[in-house]
């Protein structure tokens, strides 16, 4: 059975206001308002296009749900889906950003945005050693690393930097995947004149 | 047009940014250095109100850097522009599911990609750290060769060292924790008022004697 849209929209509505801590806190609750309350998708479903959304660019949690409101009801599943995940976060940053000259000038606010922006490097560092544990496995992409994060410090703009490690990346098995096929080529050719 | 010109930017960085909400911040600060629309030091605060309200930060802070350039119209239109390339790719992808995860081009992309993105955050979390622990960079380095071999290098000159104990304080909690972010921005906001007394004193003084 097909969910209607305004059904989705509260559901979505229900996950934007919780997904409290970043982006992927939303499979669980996922699971929870999706799986477990509608029986709208299958916890597999969930986890497919949970890493499905990780290879797509943009917001992670915006892409799972685009996939999911295309599964369920199409193109306008997918825009209603997200606009109800983005909406309370969206008024929410919209009433704060309205205060934010006042919040600036208040000392204590100050001193709580001095440990936030702490406690964000120990995140930012947690989700580098994340993505590195799956993603730098040999000299080629620690090479990649190294680059990219010079070229980084050094100024370079990130969209540039992300060409050039895609270019590099599909170059780089282009010519293993030539250099296997010589190397193929050669053993046969040993074995027929030996 | 201001508008026009902030819906390319946030386009770009719908289109490049791959890993997730921290991935957008590198575009965010080079932003802020092409365009001056606000400051890396309002960023670095965006950033602090988006990471504790609900959303995926990345989304968060775009829409809090599109009202800071534009209103409520820029975050609109900042918000959209960053969705509109992943919504068009994941419909595209949506139709040819099982073909894209098996293409050459795709695997090999991505494989170079990640290390990248990893990086990409890397440098974020060094101008972070280099931004809120490290205050004053010594601006020659002769000088400060000179003072470390006097012996009157004092640390708290160059760190602050307040904010390097909580950093390692948090960095030793995360080898134990469950990696739940809220708890870690939590810790941050209470131990930045708690590290920083004397203000709550100041302020109760000023209120009630």
């Amino acid at each position: 059975m097909k969910p209607k849209l305004h059904e989705m929209f509260v559901s979505f509505l229900k996950i934007g206001a919780l997904l409290l801590g970043g982006g992927y806190v939303i499979v669980p609750l996922l699971n929870s308002e999706l799986v477990d309350k509608r029986g709208w998708v299958t916890k597999e479903d969930v986890i497919d296009f949970y890493a499905l959304g990780q290879c797509v660019p943009g917001i992670i949690a915006a892409n799972t749900t685009f996939f999911i409101g295309y599964k369920l009801r199409g193109r306008m599943g997918a825009v209603v889906a997200f606009l109800g995940l983005i909406l309370p976060p969206f008024l929410c940053i919209i009433f704060l950003a309205s205060f934010l000259g006042k919040f600036s000038r208040n000392v204590i606010m100050n001193d709580v945005f001095w440990g936030v922006n702490v406690a964000i490097i120990i995140l930012l560092f947690l989700t580098v050693k994340e993505v590195w544990a799956k993603s730098v496995v040999d000299k080629f992409t620690l090479f990649i690393f190294l680059f990219i994060l010079t070229l980084m410090l050094v100024g370079v703009s990130p969209s540039v930097s992300i060409v050039l490690s895609a270019f590099l990346g599909i170059l780089y098995k282009k010519i293993k995947c030539i250099c296997k096929g010589l190397k193929a080529a050669n053993e046969t050719r040993e074995d027929i004149s030996g | 047009m201001i508008y026009f010109l902030l819906f390319t930017e946030f386009f770009k960085i719908g289109i490049f940014s791959l890993g997730g909400g921290y991935a957008t911040l590198p575009f965010l600060y080079h932003m802020s250095e092409t365009y001056h629309w606000f400051s890396a030091d309002e960023l670095s605060r965006m950033l602090a109100i988006s990471s504790i309200t609900p959303g995926p930060v990345g989304l968060n802070v775009a829409t809090f850097a599109g009202y800071k350039t534009g209103g409520i119209l820029g975050s609109v239109d900042a918000t959209m522009a960053i969705m509109i390339p992943s919504f068009i790719i994941v419909i595209f992808i949506s139709k040819i599911l099982k073909k894209f995860q098996d293409n050459f081009y795709i695997k090999a992309a991505l494989y170079a990609l990640r290390p990248a993105t990893a990086a990409m955050i890397a440098a974020v979390g060094v101008r972070l750290f280099s931004g809120s622990i490290v205050l004053n960079m010594p601006k020659n380095p002769s000088s400060f060769l000179n003072s470390l071999s006097n012996g009157f290098l004092t640390p708290g000159e160059y760190i602050d060292i307040r904010a390097f104990m909580l950093l390692v304080f948090l960095f030793i909690l995360s080898l134990r924790l469950k990696r739940d972010p809220l708890i870690y921005l939590l810790i941050g906001a209470v131990f930045g008022i708690l590290l920083h007394f004397g203000h709550i004193l100041n302020l109760f003084q000023k209120t009630f004697l």
